[in-house]
């Protein structure tokens, strides 16, 4: 798991991530970000909130470079992602584990075929493969059902799957979009409690939710957007502004 | 390096089999667009074979004057021979001329030995490189003292040209028209094949894969699939050979057969060749739209 030490470029207190100015317009003239600023620092937990198409999709595409901005800087951990080199952009999505509402999970692998398809794809030796994915399916209480295939799975089995998948490159940014989207009340607090504990351990979460009594119920800090803008920040708070 | 080629050729098996219908059906097509292919091919070398032969037996034949001597017969020889547009000159005596129309012409045989003399003329049969250069060779030899006539088949020459030209060219577009077509299909189907797997493509590069993952096992289940396919398709024409060329030798019963096996190898190396590297030119192109971004 990811923890800091001396030579990690994030200790020195550069923020995870970074957006100055951040406009994004896509081609159709569609203005989904305008001039958003934002800084998480690491090991932060920050709810991304805001009615649909107020701009969290794009941000987070911004943030794992599946997009670029418009205009503005977009920095991951001190890295401008806009000068960063086409084959350099997936060395820095290994440092970034994300889910989704719909799982993206392959149906036809078991969950530990699943979970080691990350590391297989991005060359990691084969001896390091099964102890890495061993110890992840165990943080997300997977180890049992480690055979199973997805369509053998409840829904928030599914979504731990992904999280372990998420997790097995050891990321330093954790971003959750929607995640209990699809999934009932009980499970979902079920997959908030494993992305405080991933908090806990270091990794700095952003998740993306419209979840008001997970927010609310949490305290952490609170990022709105509206048409695109960031209409407020706040530490603490609930998932309708108290004021 | 090794372990990402174990790894690419193992996806690509897998993703050959857990496709399998996809896979299967752009095998087929593969198949029958390199059937298609090579019988065009076949077809084409076949044609070009007998424009080949037919523009060998062209030939200009020139009568010799009885008083034409040895020595004149010498000269002209090593002066035709000299000559760039000739391939080949033979010498017809008088003498090699009647026994020549007697096998011919077994039933007028007993005519011939009644004659008090041979009234044939000796002649030389002139083969040419190319029948266009008829005129030429033809003019130099009613130049000569001892050449009495040359027989006159410049409309034939030119007439056959002309068609030679024709055939050729309708022959090469007619190749290319339909190598483009097979191009255009097979490269259609394994597209369909890359976009039946785009989630997978979808979280190989969200977990950070880097391209050359993505993209090789995909060229080399096109590879694959390019394989498989000529390996099929020139099984299926060896068993059609051997009825196909007594067919065609008993058609053209004037073409050297002796070429069939050079033919037979040449044909299985450019199925071989343009399988397999349309299936990983197709899978290139295909994956590549999904890595632009």
């Amino acid at each position: 798991m990811a923890k800091s030490h001396p030579t990690d470029p994030t200790a020195d207190g550069t923020p995870v991530i970074a957006l100055r100015g951040v406009t994004k317009t896509y081609a159709n003239g569609k203005s989904a970000l305008r001039d958003v600023n934002l800084s998480v620092p690491e090991g932060d937990f920050v709810f991304l909130v805001g009615p649909s198409g107020a701009g969290k999709s794009t941000l987070i595409r911004l943030l794992i470079r599946e997009e670029l901005a418009t205009r503005g800087k977009v920095m991951l951990e001190g890295r401008d992602l806009a000068r960063l080199k086409r084959r350099d952009v997936p060395k820095i999505r290994r440092r970034i584990g994300i889910v989704f509402q719909d799982f993206k999970l392959l149906p036809n692998k078991s969950v530990r075929d699943n979970v080691a398809f990350a590391l297989e794809v991005t060359g990691t030796p084969r001896a390091s493969i099964k102890p890495a994915v061993e110890r992840v399916l165990r943080v997300v209480g997977l180890a049992g059902q480690a055979d199973q295939r997805p369509s053998e799975l409840s829904g928030g089995e599914q979504q731990r799957t992904a999280i372990a998948r998420a997790l097995v490159h050891a990321p330093h940014l954790f971003i959750a979009d929607e995640p209990t989207g699809n999934l009932d009340p009980l499970i979902s607090w079920e997959i908030i409690q494993l992305l405080l504990r991933i908090n806990e351990m270091g990794v700095t979460v952003l998740m993306a939710t419209h979840n008001a009594d997970v927010v609310t119920a949490l305290r952490k800090r609170v990022v709105g957007l509206e048409g695109g803008r960031v209409v407020r920040d706040e530490t603490g708070a609930a998932y309708h502004r108290e004021d | 390096m090794i372990a990402f080629v174990a790894f690419s050729l193992k996806r690509a098996w897998q993703g050959f089999w857990r496709n399998s219908l996809m896979s299967l059906a752009a095998t087929a097509s593969m198949v029958l667009m390199l059937t298609l292919l090579s019988g065009m091919v076949i077809l084409f070398l076949g044609l070009n074979a007998t424009l080949d032969y037919v523009k060998g037996e062209v030939q200009v034949v020139a009568y010799l004057n009885d008083s034409a001597t040895a020595q004149d017969v010498a000269q002209l020889t090593s002066q035709l021979q000299a000559m760039p547009q000739v391939s080949t000159v033979k010498y017809v005596s008088k003498d090699q001329a009647l026994k020549n129309f007697q096998v011919s012409e077994p039933g007028v045989a007993d005519l011939v030995d009644s004659l008090p003399s041979n009234p044939l003329p000796a002649s030389f049969e002139i083969s040419l490189r190319d029948p266009s250069d008829y005129i030429d060779v033809a003019t130099f030899l009613r130049d000569q003292p001892a050449v009495d006539s040359v027989q006159d088949i410049a409309k034939t020459v030119s007439q056959m040209t002309a068609v030679i030209n024709v055939v050729s060219t309708v022959g090469i577009v007619v190749l290319l028209i339909v190598g483009l077509t097979v191009l255009f299909i097979i490269v259609n189907t394994i597209r369909l094949a890359v976009v039946a797997r785009a989630e997978e493509i979808e979280i190989m590069r969200l977990v950070g894969a880097s391209d050359a993952f993505i993209r090789w096992p995909f060229v080399f289940e096109g590879a694959f699939v390019g394989l498989l396919g000529a390996m099929i398709t020139i099984g299926l024409l060896m068993l059609v050979q051997a009825p196909v060329a007594s067919l065609l030798s008993s058609f053209f019963n004037v073409l050297p057969v002796q070429a069939t096996a050079m033919v037979g190898q040449n044909v299985a190396l450019m199925v071989l060749g343009t399988g397999v590297g349309i299936g990983v030119v197709g899978s290139y192109v295909s994956v590549r739209s999904y890595l632009k971004r």
